[in-house]
């Protein structure tokens, strides 16, 4: 008799629907996670002022020796390096001439505390891109299969957006939409009417604008309009494993979070070819356990679920496990950015905002769509806000005494920002790899980066930058500032904090990891419903789609459970 | 990266933008450890008296009380002491220190009379002359920009300056994308 039901390693974005979906079936799950429970009134930091911030929210010497990669990404804050992972205790390497810039957090929710919260369906046109022009394996799915679960996903989660009707981003469930601002307004004007097939929406973000009744039986509550999401939300008020799918697992009673605990390996029968349960390491102690269950989902975050697997090589897979393809640890992708742009917007000096939108526009992909492209295939979106500028402009300016105070009491004109989020290829080449001696404290094997992005994102960059420029030109914009088309390069992998594919599905088992249920080909009880799935990428933050797959995946779990197969 | 645009997201935040720009003020300077020594300050600290007299003067004077606090009203001179003293490794200390001695002896004026010794009148005619020096590029120095950015930001960041000065709501309660100016006249200070 196992100890449980299913096993989930991880509790963050997709480790939690997991959860939820089993714990309401009925099914006993253990959720092992390697970090720490987070509370809120311990962990979240989203009442302090500015004046309680330490030496004017400055970096310390101390944060960039302890986080010298962590400290680099937006999110972390003198307040919020709780949630980022101590770089020099998990180490990992990049293979020679590359980089990978792997940005994490090890707690309960992982990265679903600090993730930024927009939320994209993909398409029909995104589930036949591999097919279409080659690269990488065709989708085992299609829009419609994922439809229903986007759709469900979406209703619980939450998301603010507008009804489109766009074919390249299908509308969804929503909650009403974030406003876009009067500059923005005319903004859009200007791009939709200089460039038909352009379109400038509000974005689309899990943030609670009207509440449902079971968000808020959940203690959840409506966005109050602060946009520092990533310090925690006291409100629940965005999409967290922390306020919405655990807690609905917790309610039935029949999770068992098991966190400091982290997962080495997954032990596999070699009579049966099934898994067992996985071998555990604690986090404090270092001890070694067995925790045994029927069926064992991997959410442990792309790279670590593609380690783990590696891991469990044995004498049946040499290569790692559920790895008879090959596939395992190849074709890294993530959202190549690089294309910024920035401007000033003339006009509406007499409006202003109120509130601060956790949010921003988003213009959907147009090129290899509704306008051609040369030199690459595939897209991007784009995210960005205009709002007015405010006081940080004086530490720049010229001036003293009363009259330099009163201009920094005024608004500033409107200020523009913008950056595209582009397709990247599955390529075999790209890949994670063990290192083959050197390990970290707990015994694990490092990881090894060797990702490198090509021609098709190198062009993809250069095109969305002279894109920028033109819409930015066309809306009246000065002080127009962008990268140079000409020599401008996407910036490092792992940036997009989107690394995925790893271990995609496919309709093959000798060239894809996961079948159409993201079930392993090799281990039938074992399924893996994180970034390691995507076949693709899209040009879309990731996450909605994985928590789709995750509802989905599940469901289909347990009904073979149910039905005796697992 | 760019320092128009920091990372994605960042777009949108105003005090995380700060905090980046803010940073660059670290940069530079010289390279000596630091004596230590602070003979006849009043305060514990790393400035000594005489420093943060000149540190108070020079930050009044570029936001003086008006009908809301000034620089030194707000407390700007102690988060001054307190980042240099707490925060600063021992570079950051030393180019304070280089660049303030700099700084008084460029603002003694044809009479020797020293910065902090002359009237709040006085003061404001001799800052603004070498400010506009700075920043036309007449005058080389990186220190006071530097100097000026720090007491901006501890000013606006401060609490009299957030919620007197500009208009602060630690919770908005909700997002209205475009309201009239005359509703909302004063800069956000978040």
């Amino acid at each position: 008799m196992a100890d449980f039901d299913v096993i989930v390693v991880g509790s963050g974005m997709s480790g939690g629907w997991v959860a939820k979906e089993m714990c309401e079936q009925g099914f006993k799950v253990a959720v092992i996670e390697r970090g720490r429970k987070v509370t809120v009134e311990k962990d979240y930091t989203d009442f302090i002022d500015p004046w309680d911030t330490e030496h004017l929210n400055r970096k310390t010497d101390k944060h960039r020796e302890e986080y010298p990669i962590q400290s680099n990404v937006y999110a972390f804050q003198s307040f919020t390096k709780q949630f980022w992972v101590k770089d020099n205790d998990h180490p990992y390497e990049t293979a020679d001439d590359t980089s990978f810039i792997w940005y994490r957090g090890y707690h309960e929710g992982g990265r679903s505390i600090m993730w930024g919260r927009q939320s994209y369906r993909m398409s029909e046109i995104d589930f036949e891109a591999n097919a279409r022009d080659g690269h990488g394996v065709d989708w085992p799915v299609r829009y419609d299969d994922i439809k229903p679960w986007y759709d469900y996903v979406e209703r619980f989660a939450g998301i603010s957006g507008s009804t489109e009707g766009l074919d390249i981003l299908p509308d969804g469930v929503f909650q009403p939409p974030h406003d876009l601002t009067c500059a923005e307004l005319d903004f859009k004007s200007a791009v939709e009417g200089n460039f038909p097939g352009r379109r400038v929406i509000p974005g689309r973000v899990a943030n609670l604008t009207e509440p449902t009744q079971e968000q808020m039986e959940l203690g959840r509550g409506r966005c109050q309009a602060r946009n520092h999401c990533f310090q925690g939300c006291s409100f629940g008020a965005y999409f967290s494993s922390n306020s919405a799918t655990l807690p609905a697992a917790r309610r039935t009673e029949n999770m068992t979070l098991i966190s400091d605990t982290a997962v080495h390996k997954v032990i596999v029968d070699e009579e049966t070819g099934r898994a067992t349960g996985v071998e555990t390491v604690d986090i404090a102690s270092g001890e070694r356990k067995v925790i045994t269950a029927r069926v064992v989902f991997l959410n442990a975050g792309t790279i670590p679920t593609t380690m783990i697997l590696l891991n469990s090589a044995n004498g049946d897979a040499p290569n790692g496990l559920a790895n008879s393809s090959g596939m395992l640890g190849k074709n890294m992708m993530d959202h190549h950015s690089g294309a910024r742009g920035t401007a000033i917007l003339p006009g509406n000096l007499d409006r202003h905002t109120f509130g601060r939108r956790p949010n921003g526009f988003y213009i959907p992909r147009f090129r290899n769509h509704t306008e051609e492209a040369e030199g690459f295939v595939r897209g991007f979106g784009y995210q960005g806000g205009a709002t007015r500028e405010r006081w940080w402009t004086s530490m720049g300016k010229e001036g003293v005494g009363a009259d330099f105070k009163a201009a920094g009491r005024t608004p500033g004109p409107w200020r523009i920002g913008m950056v595209a989020f582009g397709e990247v290829l599955p390529n075999e080449q790209n890949h994670v790899r063990m290192h083959p001696t050197k390990t970290d404290q707990w015994g694990f094997p490092v990881p090894v980066l060797d990702v490198r992005w090509g021609d098709n994102e190198r062009n993809m960059v250069r095109q969305a930058i002279r894109d920028t420029r033109a819409m930015l030109e066309a809306a009246g914009g000065t002080n127009i500032e962008t990268d140079d088309p000409e020599t401008a390069e996407p910036a490092p992998p792992g940036i997009g904090i989107h690394e995925m594919g790893t271990a995609r599905m496919g309709r093959d088992p000798s060239t894809s990891v996961l079948n159409s249920w993201n079930q392993s080909w090799d281990i039938p009880n074992l399924f893996v419903t994180d970034g390691s799935f995507m076949t693709s990428g899209g040009c879309q933050n990731p996450s909605l789609s994985y928590m789709a797959f995750s509802a989905r995946a599940a469901n289909h779990a347990a009904e073979l459970m149910k039905e005796g197969a697992l | 990266m760019q320092d128009f645009m920091l990372q994605r997201r960042q777009v949108f935040q105003g005090l995380i933008a700060l905090s980046a720009v803010g940073g660059l003020s670290a940069c530079g300077g010289a390279e000596a450890p630091v004596s230590g020594q602070v003979s006849g300050s009043a305060a514990p600290g790393y400035f000594n008296a005489q420093e943060m007299a000149l540190i108070a003067a020079v930050a009044q004077t570029i936001i003086p009380q008006t009908e809301t606090a000034g620089a030194v009203q707000a407390g700007v001179p102690k988060t001054l002491q307190d980042l240099a003293t707490d925060w600063g490794n021992g570079e950051f200390q030393q180019y304070w220190r280089d660049g303030l001695v700099a700084l008084g002896t460029a603002l003694i004026n044809e009479d020797g009379m020293t910065f902090v010794s002359m009237s709040p009148s006085e003061r404001e005619m001799a800052l603004s002359t070498y400010d506009s020096g700075v920043f036309a590029g007449t005058i080389p120095d990186g220190f006071y920009r530097d100097f000026k950015a720090t007491v901006v930001q501890a000013y606006y960041m401060s609490e009299a300056g957030a919620t007197e000065e500009l208009a602060y709501e630690p919770v908005p309660g909700e997002w209205i994308g475009c309201v009239p100016l005359s509703e909302f006249p004063k800069t956000w200070a978040t």
